[in-house]
């Protein structure tokens, strides 16, 4: 283990150059060169839009499961967790936005030591499944549905506090 | 051809998701990284890091039976951890204050909030290999010094324990 220099506090204080680094000088060189690269970027935007249909595959597959679990909020939360994790990298702004503030008030509600409102966890769950199933992605309608839900979640949270 | 640099890192991607890990794998593929290992949780995680000798971890926070933040714990504190200078890239949706202090505190070295995209992750990587940070110890604590600013003289980067003896040679 490196020693590094004792600090006022007590602490040590290990630099940069005394300890193992991820890559060798030379190598991070030209490793800084190839990330900043056109190449490496147009590789990198082929990987994202391979990456995009699979993706939405999955998270149609997880609004089947929401709506079969609609009555199990541990199970709900979970997908609703799943959904948030990855809805927006594959372009589905508006069910990625949703499922994030559905699972923010459930996490909320957890840590008030309360249970989440029934009707709420099910409005947020239908809009998720009708705007994971709209064809296109209506970015504007959905902002307009998040926000009401947004607003309705933090009138709930407010009286829960 | 251009050489990417990245020959012989080894990378460990630590996400029970199957789509988030495939994308992850495919945008280090796309940046020259092919060596690549993959766990579904982080006792997983833990267990790669001590077989193999791993130079870069990706890990989502929210797991189980062990989340990024224990491995996290485990990576820069056990005993025999193999390697408890290894950057760990947090990547997840809990993008709130209080998970953000805890990844920081757990000893994370870059966080990045989903959605991913290949532009966030290369600069977290660029930041890692640019201004590596300096560690600290204290009774509470080991990890990234988690006021960032830069080090004077720094000479490095340096590279596993071989180069290590001859800075301590100097």
């Amino acid at each position: 283990m490196p020693r590094g220099r004792k600090l006022a506090s007590g602490a040590q204080f290990i630099a940069p150059d005394a300890y193992p680094q991820m890559l060798s000088r030379p190598d991070a060189a030209r490793a800084l060169l190839n990330l900043r690269s056109a190449e490496t970027a147009a590789k990198a935007q082929v990987a994202m839009e391979a990456a995009i249909p699979p993706m939405r595959a999955a998270i149609l597959r997880y609004v089947d499961e929401m709506d079969a679990a609609a009555h199990d909020l541990k199970k709900l939360f979970a997908i609703a967790h799943e959904i948030r994790g990855f809805a927006e990298t594959a372009g589905m702004i508006t069910t990625g936005r949703i499922a994030e503030i559905l699972c923010r008030y459930m996490d909320d509600m957890e840590r008030a030591g309360k249970p989440p409102d029934a009707t709420i966890v099910a409005l947020h769950a239908s809009a998720i499944a009708r705007a994971a199933r709209a064809e296109e992605d209506d970015v504007r309608m959905g902002e307009k549905v998040a926000a009401e839900l947004a607003a309705l979640v933090a009138r709930r949270l407010a009286e829960a506090h | 051809m251009a050489p990417a640099g990245f020959e012989s890192l080894k990378a460990l991607i630590v996400e029970d998701n199957t789509h988030m890990r495939s994308l992850l794998r495919a945008l280090l593929n796309s940046a020259g990284i092919k060596d690549i290992s993959e766990a579904i949780h982080g006792q997983a995680g833990m267990q790669t890091l001590r077989e193999r000798k791993i130079d870069l971890v990706l890990t989502d926070l929210a797991m189980a039976p062990m989340d990024g933040l224990e491995l996290t714990r485990h990576a820069r504190n056990d005993e025999n951890s193999p390697n408890p200078f290894v950057p760990i890239i947090m990547i997840t949706g809990h993008t709130e204050k209080g998970r953000v202090e805890a990844a920081r505190d757990a000893g994370v070295t870059e966080f990045l909030a989903k959605p991913i995209t290949a532009h966030n992750l290369f600069a977290r990587i660029t930041e890692i290999l640019e201004r590596p940070r300096a560690f600290v110890r204290c009774d509470s604590y080991f990890g990234p010094d988690r006021r960032r600013h830069e080090t004077e003289n720094y000479m490095g980067p340096w590279r596993r324990a071989e180069e290590l003896q001859n800075v301590g040679a100097r």
